[in-house]
């Protein structure tokens, strides 16, 4: 018998930071909101762990779209979020064997930068960050079926240049300038390097706690280590989510921020969904992982390092060739990657893109590849490894293991323009009341896109009153 | 034809923005009315070209702001592809 708790207007399923987002609008305008996450912290990859004193940042790192009228801002603000948030300049720094360029919180302070490194492309670098900052939405449409390789090479000739403004969108897109979409590469321009570096208080994991409290705050209920293992379909409607094999949860609206895979194959039952979307399902690739080594240290590698600023490593200038190594084989000696030094000072984290590959080959391999990407950053910083006083890393397993994210894909779907969808990935055509939602549902990503697509999800919830209020 | 091609650009128009077919009326303005942003645009754009099989041109993009322009460049297009009734 079901008694009157078990039922809500709404479930989510995952508390990431587009469920999390989705969830505070949705109980702030009065819906009954259950959230429901696996892992026992909310945040998805925006969470932090300690460990022997120091604190890590899990994946994401440090977010963007904060300016006035960014998508964090507006979030943050609309939902009265109370967070210290710090801005770290420059917020990027790409260094290559010839170049050292900085991505300063002022573009303008970025185009000369680039302009006095590269003075023949001067007028094309001044266009190219004019149309990233000026453009209004429907100009986008037109990057629609372009690749970012495309884009660049309507601006500049030097191939260095494509090369350093590529090896950043590989970095946060996981792909190289040939195959990841030019909208997709704009937006992490706009969102993440030319309006990045913010950091909320003392780790991610704020940013997440703080939406936690928010939500419980306006009547939300947050269930963590709790596993959803049925979404219930009656007659073409949700009727409500199976948590174990017991516990059935009512509901007329569920809200699945896992990804689509999931949420077809374990959690509807694929009799529920049609061919043609299957079909679409089947043919999609998930971006690339990624490989974090967190490094506690007790020295300050100030100036090579500075507090909160994302450093990119550029060992050559072939991205393609930097990608393809990866995604084929594994980390090796010729990859680039990116190196922090946590706000706090305390801690570094080093990324670089990784193939899923399986458990096995990690499990085997993550100690020893760790130990090889430690030797590689200390050609950078010298004597790293006599001043690491704690060390780890996260593999692709490691990412999926804590997110369930298919294949560990560190951004949703690879970002090509094949996969550049219309809406059909944010709903299962004639199953009412469930909404897809989070970063395999449409091409944005990192905290701003998954924060939009919550706050977007909850906005066609309420618009479209599709809820049994 | 017109009124079938509007109801289907209202139709998607609706499922990515979320407001309600009866709210989207021809003079309706994307940015303004429905607060289309430039993720939105894409979808609809893409949902458009595949609903219609057309291929909308980079040059026309611009110029769209409304609802009956969207429908006008639309019914524009399915007329000048060769060898199909509009």
């Amino acid at each position: 018998m079901l008694k009157p708790k078990d039922t809500y207007d709404a479930v989510i399923i995952g508390a990431g930071i587009s469920g999390l987002v989705c969830g505070c609008y949705l109980a702030k305008a009065g819906m009954k909101v259950l959230i429901v996450e696996q892992h026992y912290k909310p945040g998805g990859y925006c969470t932090s762990f300690k460990r022997q004193g120091f604190t890590f940042d899990a994946a994401a790192h440090s977010f963007g779209g904060y300016r006035e009228n960014g998508t964090m801002f507006r979030i943050i603000n609309d939902l009265g979020l109370n967070l210290r948030i710090e801005r770290y300049d420059p917020s990027d720094v790409i260094v290559t064997s010839d170049y050292r360029i900085s991505l300063w919180n002022d573009p303008n302070r970025t185009v000369e930068e680039l302009q006095s490194a590269f003075p023949h492309e001067s007028k094309k670098i001044r266009d190219f960050f004019y149309f990233l900052s000026n453009s209004e939405p429907f100009d986008f449409v037109v990057l629609r079926k372009k690749t970012f390789r495309e884009l660049l090479d309507q601006y500049f000739t030097d191939e260095n240049l494509r090369s350093i403004l590529s090896f950043p969108v590989l970095g946060n897109g996981g792909l190289p300038p040939s195959l990841i979409s030019a909208f997709t590469a704009a937006k992490i321009y706009i969102e993440f390097l030319l309006d990045g570096g913010y950091y909320p208080g003392e780790s991610m994991q704020s940013l997440s706690d703080s939406l936690a409290r928010k939500f419980k705050e306006y009547g939300g209920e947050l269930r963590l280590s709790c596993p959803v293992t049925k979404i219930r379909v009656k007659e073409n409607v949700i009727e409500g989510v199976f948590l174990d094999k017991s516990t059935f949860i009512l509901t007329r609206n569920v809200v699945s921020c896992c990804d689509t895979r999931q949420t077809v194959f374990d959690l509807l039952g694929q009799r529920l969904v049609r061919e043609e979307f299957m079909r679409k399902l089947e043919t999609m690739q998930p971006s690339l992982s990624v490989f974090v080594a967190y490094l506690g240290i007790d020295h300050s590698f100030e100036p090579l390092l500075r507090p909160g600023v994302n450093v990119w490593i550029m060992p050559h200038y072939n991205i393609e060739e930097m990608y393809l190594t990866l995604r084929d084989k594994s980390i090796n000696e010729t990859m680039g990657y990116m190196i922090r030094l946590s706000p706090n000072g305390k801690s570094l984290q080093a990324f670089v893109n990784a193939p899923f590959k399986n458990k096995e080959y990690w499990i085997e391999n993550k100690y020893p590849l760790l130990e090889d990407f430690i030797r590689r950053i200390e050609s950078v910083i010298p004597n790293l490894s006599q001043h690491i006083v704690y060390k780890d890393a996260s593999t692709p397993y490691t990412m999926y293991r804590y997110t369930l994210n298919y294949k560990g894909a560190a951004y949703g779907w690879a970002s090509i323009p094949s996969q550049l969808f219309a809406p059909e990935f944010k709903f299962i055509d004639g199953i009412g009341g469930l909404f897809l939602c989070g970063h395999w549902t449409a091409q944005t990503q990192g905290i701003p896109g998954a924060a939009y697509l919550g706050s977007e999800t909850a906005k066609l919830i309420l618009r479209k009153g599709k809820y049994g209020l | 034809m017109t009124d079938n091609v509007e109801k289907e650009i209202v139709a998607i128009i609706s499922d990515v923005s979320g407001f309600e077919p009866e709210d989207i009326k021809p003079g309706t303005n994307f940015f303004q009315d429905l607060e289309i942003d430039s993720i939105k645009a894409i979808e609809i754009t893409v949902a458009i070209e595949k609903k219609f099989k057309i291929s909308v041109r980079d040059e026309d993009v611009p110029n769209i702001t409304t609802v009956k322009e969207a429908v006008e460049l639309v019914n524009k297009l399915i007329a000048e592809k060769p060898n199909v009734k509009a």
